[in-house]
């Protein structure tokens, strides 16, 4: 072909009418020549007439394969099947209006779930060469992780050779005066290193100085993008000012970028970081046995992580002789940072949920195959007529997927609408994802969601399509309007009992979920929830220089506390529940063998406040204050362990061995046990059995970071302004942070579980609706088309409870095979959803029945609509109509 | 469709374009009737021709730039199209006759061998 030809070809797309024009003159004008001809020749008018056609041959033929020459065809054909598929859908609002709404919702959930599955697991670590970041622990045993010490931090440092940087972390707050008024903040202690290991450089101002973190060095700060916006006004003169953080100096040194780090929170109720300083190991702190460091590191290029793991192990090894004996088993474990962002629960959640709003996507193709199946019927003689006048099948199909893809397109592209909409409502409500995670529309998403309407459209188009396109002419032509065959039904009927299947599926692992919630709401924290108000107060180390100053104050601030109108009791304590708590370790005196125990600090009114019962023994008095006599008050779970482990009947009375934890001093000392209390859950994770706890009066351990709850009569949330007063007027540089009710504490340990079970539970029930609507059209169709075999029968005396009978008896085959696939398909998945379960067997036989129960009933409503409508027919019209 | 059709319809076509430029380069500027008359009273006896199958080669040729059109008047006073041969057209038909001539040469040779 001559490339002018290609030029003329494409031409002709764009001057489709005028050259049809001008061959109908042509075709015209040499009609009239031919039968002038006729006429001349001798032959009457309608003689000529025929004579030209018939020397002419086939008009329409012709023009066929003029077209076919003179133009690029099958772009002509798709633009006029795109404009026939949209004339096609406008004739039909309603089923086109339902079409498009259900794809929209299928493809816009599936959008919105992939860009979250895109954003947290699919996209790398938004910083430079994300796989060489690390996460290095202390692992006690091969499965646990611990911080790591001081002193080890730096050997790691000073010795290793794998690590291009390398940061220690660790969380910090800071009060911070904001227009006046004390603000605290969360922030992170790190290493001067500590941007470097992530690569990241600061919007404004520069990153430390590898200098800045050795004693002595003047304070500096780097503060988050969203601090800066929201506090100091996203002013560009920030840098080289002083802030007071703690009422002590620290040069701002710069801003970072907005991104990750303004979404970087230690724990799921915290407000993120918004500032960064530098930890300056003081000598007590390299002294110290505490593990507090989280260490942070970027591999040199190449390393690979079994270098550094063996690298960091022979740091290990060099440095033993160091180590407390008792820790000498405890290895060293280098891990991926992603491995940190994405737990095995939160990646199966996501799959799990993945999965399940496929399914649902998958059956609202059923569905839309199936309304299109029953148009198809309709449209038989259509199709045939166009078949008799010349159009092959591959055209036929060819023009019916394009009217599924134009389908598919609507429905797309209010998918991505609808996906945006739902991501703007819905990731507020998500679990905090990782910080790294940018959940957005972008083009990877929109690629998936592109090709999923692809897929779709051809999934609901192609079976239609041939289908309909199948159908002899003669057949469809001839026979009266009964619409379709008995395979049409046959097909739809098995696309239905595949929903009711999918939904059998959704509901039981819906159910399963649900009831895992219900036993995780049923798991005794161990303290009031309701009217229960907790805060966080740092206090300023300036003005309490020391522990006695704290010992004093605290009871001074629970005295104007439980002062306020509305409040029944307060307490000061170290931690609150569920919100976590450091291990120490506990020994008996005498013994080497040490205990790991969760350690709490407690005041007097710590155990009432929270409703914790005393159950042998007493609660720490007013009495136990600094300079008392050291005492412990353990809970039942640590009772139950000294009787096992060291042989301890009864532990009241009993000396233990604690670090007493003085204001910056660090050493053992026993401890009587003067009380047992019932146990209360610390950690936020409650699949995690009650651990042991060794609480110790805070005026005997003060702390500057002290946590506060309160107990009120009423509302809790409303008694904040007056605590907040109370607590002003005592000191007016306290700032009350965190505040959060119990209740709020304890919802937030529900989730994780919580999501999940909403997600799927919306997920099932739309699917089981969406197949129900599947059902109602199957049957509704059905009981049209035999609307004349029920007159018969009627007419032959058949009552309605027959009719019933008759019209129920496929349905029940229908249903009856789904749910059985449904049900087998469910016990075959359990390996998927069994880690997300909490105390439920993934077949559960409560959950496997409700699933069963709650489609079957669901199916029953849809298909008794239709059958009332059987039982109604009318024998003579329903002869009379179709005679 | 069939790839036989296929054949035989390129065979057509190859060689109604070469019986149009023909005629067109004999009787001048003709319009789509009076070529298919043409082309009907020379090769009645031989093939079978429906008057209308001349029109898509017309197009084609056209938009090889080998013939151009231009409108008149018909002896029924109707606006019609006449088509006649071009530069490239009459250097088209030297090139096709002498494809053919050799091909026929070729064909009469091996039936004349094989006879």
């Amino acid at each position: 072909m001559t490339p002018r030809r290609v030029v003329q070809r494409l031409l002709a797309l764009l001057r489709k009418g005028r050259l049809e024009r001008e061959l109908d003159d042509e075709v015209q004008a040499h009609l009239e020549l031919a039968e002038r001809d006729g006429l001349a020749r001798g032959l009457t008018l309608a003689e000529a007439r025929d004579e030209a056609r018939r020397a002419f041959g086939g008009i329409q033929q012709m023009q066929e394969r003029h077209r076919d020459d003179r133009s690029i065809r099958w772009i002509e054909n798709l633009l006029r099947d795109v404009r026939y598929g949209l004339a096609a859908l406008g004739r039909d609002p309603g089923l086109t209006l339902v079409a498009v709404s259900v794809l929209a919702l299928g493809i816009g959930a599936n959008t919105a779930m992939f860009s979250l599955v895109d954003g947290i697991l699919f996209q790398p670590l938004p910083f430079p060469e994300p796989d060489r970041l690390v996460r290095v622990w202390e692992a006690p045993t091969p499965a646990t992780s611990n911080s790591t010490t001081t002193a080890t931090f730096e050997e790691l440092q000073r010795q290793s050779r794998s690590f291009e940087a390398l940061s220690a972390e660790s969380q910090s707050t800071a009060t911070v005066p904001v227009n006046g008024e004390p603000v605290r903040l969360n922030g992170r202690y790190v290493s001067a290193d500590h941007f470097a290991v992530f690569g990241v450089q600061p919007l404004i101002g520069r990153a430390f100085r590898p200098d800045e973190d050795q004693p002595g060095a003047d304070p500096v700060v780097i503060l988050s993008h969203a601090i800066w916006q929201s506090q100091f006004g996203g002013d560009r003169g920030i840098i080289g000012r002083d802030l007071l953080l703690d009422n002590e100096p620290h040069r701002v040194i710069g801003v970072l970028p907005p991104g990750a780090f303004d979404r970087h929170r230690a724990r799921p109720l915290d407000e993120p970081a918004s500032f960064w300083r530098l930890n300056a190991f003081t000598a007590e702190e390299r002294a110290a046995s505490s593990h507090w460091l989280n260490p942070v590191g970027r591999l040199k290029p190449g390393v690979t992580l079994a270098q550094a793991q063996a690298d960091v192990l022979a740091v290990r090894a060099r440095i033993a002789p160091q180590i407390p004996a008792w820790k000498k088993d405890w290895s060293i474990r280098v891990e991926p940072f992603s491995l940190l962002l994405v737990g095995d629960r939160l990646r199966q959640s996501i799959y799990v949920a993945l999965g399940a709003v496929l399914l649902v996507l998958l059956i609202a193709c059923a569905n839309i195959t199936n309304l299109l199946l029953a148009r198809g019927a309709a449209r038989g003689k259509e199709m045939a007529v166009r078949a008799a006048l010349g159009a092959s099948r591959g055209r036929l199909v060819a023009q019916l997927l394009t009217e599924s893809l134009v389908l598919g397109g609507l429905g797309g592209a209010a998918g991505i609408g609808l996906a945006a909409v739902l991501l703007e409502l819905a990731v507020p409500l998500l679990p905090p994802l990782p910080f790294t995670a940018e959940v957005a529309l972008n083009l990877r998403v929109l690629a998936f969601a592109t090709a999923t309407a692809v897929t779709v459209s051809v999934l609901v188009g192609l079976l239609p399509a041939l289908r309909v396109s199948r159908g002899s002419a003669a057949t469809a032509l001839n026979s009266a309007a009964r619409g379709s065959s008995g395979a049409h039904d046959g097909a739809r009927r098995a696309i239905v009992a595949v929903e009711v299947a999918v939904s059998v599926v959704l509901l039981c692992g819906a159910f399963l979920l649900f009831k895992s919630l219900l036993q995780m709401q049923q798991v005794d924290i161990g303290t009031r929830i309701d009217r229960v108000i907790t805060m966080s107060v740092d206090l300023p180390r300036d003005r309490y220089p020391s522990g006695n100053h704290l010992a004093q104050f605290y009871p001074t601030l629970i005295e104007r506390l439980e002062a306020v109108p509305g409040v029944d009791s307060a307490s000061v304590s170290g931690d609150l529940p569920l919100q976590g708590t450091g291990g120490e370790n506990l020994r008996m005196p005498g013994s080497d063998d040490r205990l790991l125990v969760r350690f709490k600090r407690a005041d007097d009114g710590y155990f009432s406040t929270l409703g914790i019962p005393v159950v042998a023994g007493r609660g720490f008095t007013a009495a136990d204050r600094a300079g008392a006599p050291y005492v412990t008050v353990i809970n039942e779970a640590l009772a139950a362990r000294l009787k096992e482990r060291f042989d301890v009947a009864n532990p009241i009375g009993q000396t233990v061995d604690l670090p007493a934890l003085g204001f910056g001093r660090d050493r053992r000392a026993p401890m009587t046990v003067v009380g047992i209390i019932r146990n209360e859950r610390v950690q936020g994770d409650l699949r995690v059995p009650a651990e042991e706890i060794a609480y110790v009066p805070i005026a005997q351990a003060p702390r500057l970071q002290i946590k506060l709850a309160v107990h009120t009569h009423g509302d809790a949330a409303a008694a904040v302004p007056a605590i907040r007063e109370a607590v002003r007027q005592l000191d007016s540089r306290l700032a009350l942070a965190d505040i959060r009710t119990m209740e709020q504490i304890w919802e937030q340990s529900l989730s994780g579980l919580k999501e999940p079970v909403w997600l799927i539970g919306i997920f099932a029930l739309a699917s089981a609706l969406l197949a129900a609507i599947g059902l109602y059209g199957v049957l509704s169709h059905s009981v049209t088309q035999q609307r004349r075999e029920i007159g018969i029968r009627m007419a032959l005396g058949a009552r309605a409870t027959d009719v019933l009978s008759f019209v129920a008896r496929g349905t029940l085959t229908m249903v009856g095979v789904g749910l059985m696939a449904g049900l087998a398909a469910a016990a075959a998945l359990t390996q998927v959803t069994s880690s997300l379960l909490f105390e439920v067997s993934a077949r559960d036989p409560w959950a496997f029945v409700a699933g069963a129960l709650g489609m079957g009933a669901i199916a029953v409503f849809a298909a008794l609509i239709p059958a009332r409508r059987a039982t109604r027919v009318d024998p003579t019209t329903a002869l009379r109509s179709e005679g | 469709m069939s790839t036989d059709k296929t054949d035989k319809k390129e065979l057509l076509n190859g060689t109604l374009d070469l019986l149009i430029l023909k005629t067109l380069d004999t009787m001048g500027a003709l319009h789509g009737y009076a070529i298919a008359r043409r082309l009907e009273q020379m090769a009645a006896s031989v093939m079978r021709l429906s008057q209308g199958s001349i029109y898509p080669a017309l197009v084609r040729l056209e938009q090889n730039g080998w013939i151009a059109t231009r409108w008149g008047i018909s002896e029924t006073n109707r606006k019609v199209k006449f088509y006649s041969l071009t530069k490239a057209g009459t250097k088209r038909l030297h090139v096709e006759v002498a494809n053919w001539e050799q091909a026929t040469a070729l064909v009469a040779r091996v039936l004349g061998a094989k006879a």
